[in-house]
């Protein structure tokens, strides 16, 4: 009696395989219309989305569209991006880290705009910033924004103390004396954190030229254990709670109980609002501190980019396009401190007297190293990927420099087809 | 018409399948009232639950990955094809670039086993307590079930905060007595799965609680006099009247839980992330290697769900039998 009842279930079953199968056969190509609604993930954070979505819904109002801006927090914005535009959903624009273009194009779920104006009129941006909406010869975005990051340090406090924003981590070892030792920088934990001091030790984590992974290079190591050494000298603090890191950060800096971080622009306009900083000028912004002067941080910013698929494509180009104009630019730079794109933005006066831009700005000609394009390099840098469990292992004392290296080396090896370690 | 000419021929060689579709008509005949009655759901978890899984399994012999998966909606064909046992070669190496299987999996019965004993234990004590009269039952009872009531990820929520070690109210008592430097609960040491096992204790104990209390009224009185009246001490009668009385109360609630702890995946995920390699198990590592990775891993990621669909039979089903060789039926 059992074995006919299994049977009665398989069989079942397989006929509603069967048809499932069928079902999923015929879907067809739609003809190249417009609904007139444009969904926009803005991926910024709390502080910057509402000057955002305001710019968004003056974009709409001219251009005779609608826009419903959705905020979806960066951490998760790639992850739900590529689940629903695997799908044939999601939003028709999306704010993407510079990180993300190549991998999202490779994929094909981006659309191809070297045909439109988006891809003809970018005499006027920053050639960095042009060149991250670029994969395999096509481009796939227009620049938003682009950024780097700095030493952010409290002015009331290195007067307090009597010293100077450190250029070297050997300066930084020095100020602690009189900072109050691990009160005087605080390292962020996360792989992203990790760059400023691999670059500044002229490495980086993978070398396309010759295919080969280097995140376990001696002169990797030699940053990696930079950091490392900043903590032993009881100069730095971290937090290794690696959920709870990002925030407690931001709020030890906030409150003055450390006088110095590593971050970028995108954080500039959530200190100001601080309490102690409600005095402007005691937020300070120097170049990241290296081995033997002033180090390079890893350049970022994002792209406004439309998925594959959109079924509002004419609609979405006006909107990136309006986006990402003169005017718009100015506009996101004088609200939140953001640095543009277009040089004609970065040239207005309102926008350069931003105190983000005028600290951030100069860090882009002689502190900033552009990632290689490598698709997957984001992957590597990711909350989620390879190199953030080596790194705080690092940072905790369970793994040497070396052998916390080698395991980020090792992790990187299947996400890097073609690559062999070096 | 197939039955009757099926029970002649019933002799000889090849004769066994039309003799079983003969039974099957005739059963089918017999109840398929009952047969119609059930194929709604039939249809529901062939839906939702068959399909999938075979087609897991099926994925489990491929390689297939975001990038060679077929998509509708781009136009573009599938891309990916069988490499037999490649995947279950590479998982069950150990090798730590498909996730340190032999490490992953002690993690995840630690975190079974640690969080189903104390399930029951805690579980067994507060029933125990509340099954008595006393003033305010009915209260404690609420206060008891409220971790139950309370949305998993609110709980998960608020103990990250509880766990945080600059700001969490944990380290800050501990601060207060003295300790000069507290431990980074959620950091890279096995102090995370103990924290998270914490979290997931907390956050079982209620249904335990509930299931050994339901079991406790249903022990007829009687029994407990009778023991009183032949002197049996309160331990005797919570030995050999409570406890026989539990069993298969018990056996349910344990299957149950350590089905459902070793599939748990919100509380690891919410409090220290998919990242931390402390507090990963098997389930939490599947979701990793299909959500994170420029390209995402779905063979892995389905390789890990079969073997961890794997453990969890064998284990139902040495159980069951060990069970029933106890004379009980969990079910």
């Amino acid at each position: 009696m059992q074995r006919s009842t299994f049977r009665i279930v398989v069989a079942a079953g397989a006929a509603i395989g069967l048809a499932a199968l069928a079902g999923c056969g015929g879907s067809s190509t739609p003809a190249e219309s417009d609904s007139g609604t444009v969904v926009f993930w803005d991926t910024s954070g709390p502080d910057e989305t509402p000057v955002f979505s305001r710019i968004a819904q003056d974009c709409a109002q001219k251009g005779g569209y609608k826009v419903q801006v959705e905020q979806v927090p960066f951490a998760q914005a790639k992850n739900n991006f590529k689940t629903a535009a695997q799908g044939g959903q999601g939003p028709d624009v999306l704010r993407t880290d510079v990180g993300w273009v190549a991998e999202l194009a490779k994929l094909g779920l981006l659309a191809d705009l070297s045909d439109t104006d988006a891809a003809k009129d970018t005499g006027d941006y920053n050639s960095l910033a042009v060149a991250s909406t670029k994969y395999d010869g096509k481009t796939y975005g227009v620049p938003q924004v682009i950024d780097t990051m700095g030493l952010y340090y409290n002015k009331k406090l290195l007067n307090a103390a009597g010293v100077a924003p450190p250029k070297t981590y050997d300066e930084i070892k020095a100020a602690s004396a009189k900072l109050g030792g691990d009160k005087t920088i605080f390292i962020n934990p996360g792989s992203y954190y990790a760059l400023p001091f691999i670059y500044s030790a002229g490495a980086d984590l993978v070398d396309p030229a010759t295919k080969k992974i280097t995140v376990s290079s001696p002169k990797a190591v030699e940053g990696l254990q930079a950091a490392k050494g900043l903590l032993d000298a009881k100069a730095a603090r971290t937090s290794l709670d690696s959920a709870n890191a990002y925030n407690n950060i931001e709020a030890a800096f906030k409150a003055g109980e450390v006088a110095m971080i590593v971050n970028g622009p995108w954080a500039y306009s959530g200190y100001l609002k601080a309490p102690s900083f409600s005095d402007k000028a005691s937020l300070g912004v120097t170049a990241v501190p290296g081995p033997t002067g002033p180090g390079k941080a890893p350049q970022g910013g994002h792209d406004y980019t439309i998925r594959q698929g959109t079924k509002a494509k004419p609609s979405s180009l006006k909107f990136i396009q309006c986006m990402s104009s003169t005017e718009s630019q100015v506009e996101v730079s004088k609200s939140l401190g953001l640095i543009p794109t277009r040089k004609t933005a970065l040239d207005n006066a309102d926008a350069k007297a931003s105190g983000g831009v005028a600290a951030f700005g100069p860090l882009l000609d002689s502190n900033t190293q552009a990632r290689p394009s490598v698709p997957e390099y984001s992957a590597l840098i990711d909350g989620g990927g390879p190199l953030a469990p080596s790194y705080l292992a690092l940072l905790g004392g369970t793994k040497d420099a070396k052998a916390a290296a080698d395991e980020a080396a090792q992790a990187f090896g299947p996400l890097l087809p073609g690559y062999t370690s070096g | 018409m197939v039955t009757s000419t099926a029970e002649g021929t019933s002799q000889g060689r090849g004769a066994t399948a039309p003799r079983l579709w003969g039974g099957l008509g005739a059963f089918l005949h017999r109840h398929w009232y009952a047969y119609a009655m059930v194929i709604p759901v039939v249809v529901v978890v062939g839906v939702i639950v068959l399909i999938p899984l075979l087609q897991n399994i099926y994925f489990s012999f491929t390689n297939i990955n975001d990038s060679t998966i077929a998509n509708p909606v781009l136009d573009r064909p599938a891309r990916y094809e069988v490499v037999g046992l490649d995947n279950y070669g590479n998982v069950l190496s150990g090798d730590p670039s498909y996730g340190d299987f032999y490490d992953i999996l002690v993690r995840t019965l630690l975190w079974t086993f640690g969080s189903v004993v104390f399930h029951y234990l805690f579980g067994l004590v507060l029933a125990v307590m509340l099954n008595r009269t006393l003033k305010g039952r009915g209260l404690y009872r609420v206060l008891l079930i409220l971790p139950w009531a309370v949305p998993a990820f609110v709980s998960a929520f608020a103990w990250r905060y509880l766990f945080n070690a600059d700001y969490g109210l944990f380290n800050a008592g501990l601060r207060g007595i003295g300790v000069a430097d507290p431990p980074t609960w959620l950091g890279q040491s096995n102090l995370a799965m103990f924290a998270v096992i914490v979290v997931n204790i907390w956050l079982g104990v209620p249904f335990t609680m509930v299931a050994l209390l339901g079991g406790l009224q249903s022990i007829p009185n009687e029994l407990y006099e009778a023991a009183e009246i032949d002197g049996a001490t309160p331990w005797q009668r919570f030995a050999n009247v409570t406890l026989p009385g539990l069993r298969s109360v018990s056996a349910t609630v344990i299957l149950l839980g350590v089905i459902w702890t070793f599939n748990v995946f919100s509380v690891i995920f919410l409090i220290t992330g998919t990242n931390n390699p402390n507090t990963r198990i098997l389930i939490t590592y599947a979701f990793e290697r299909f959500f994170s990775g420029s390209t995402r891993d779905y063979a892995i990621a389905a390789t890990y769900g079969v073997l961890t669909l794997s453990m969890l039979l064998v284990f139902t089903t040495i159980y069951l039998r060990v069970l029933r060789r106890q004379g009980e039926e969990a079910w």
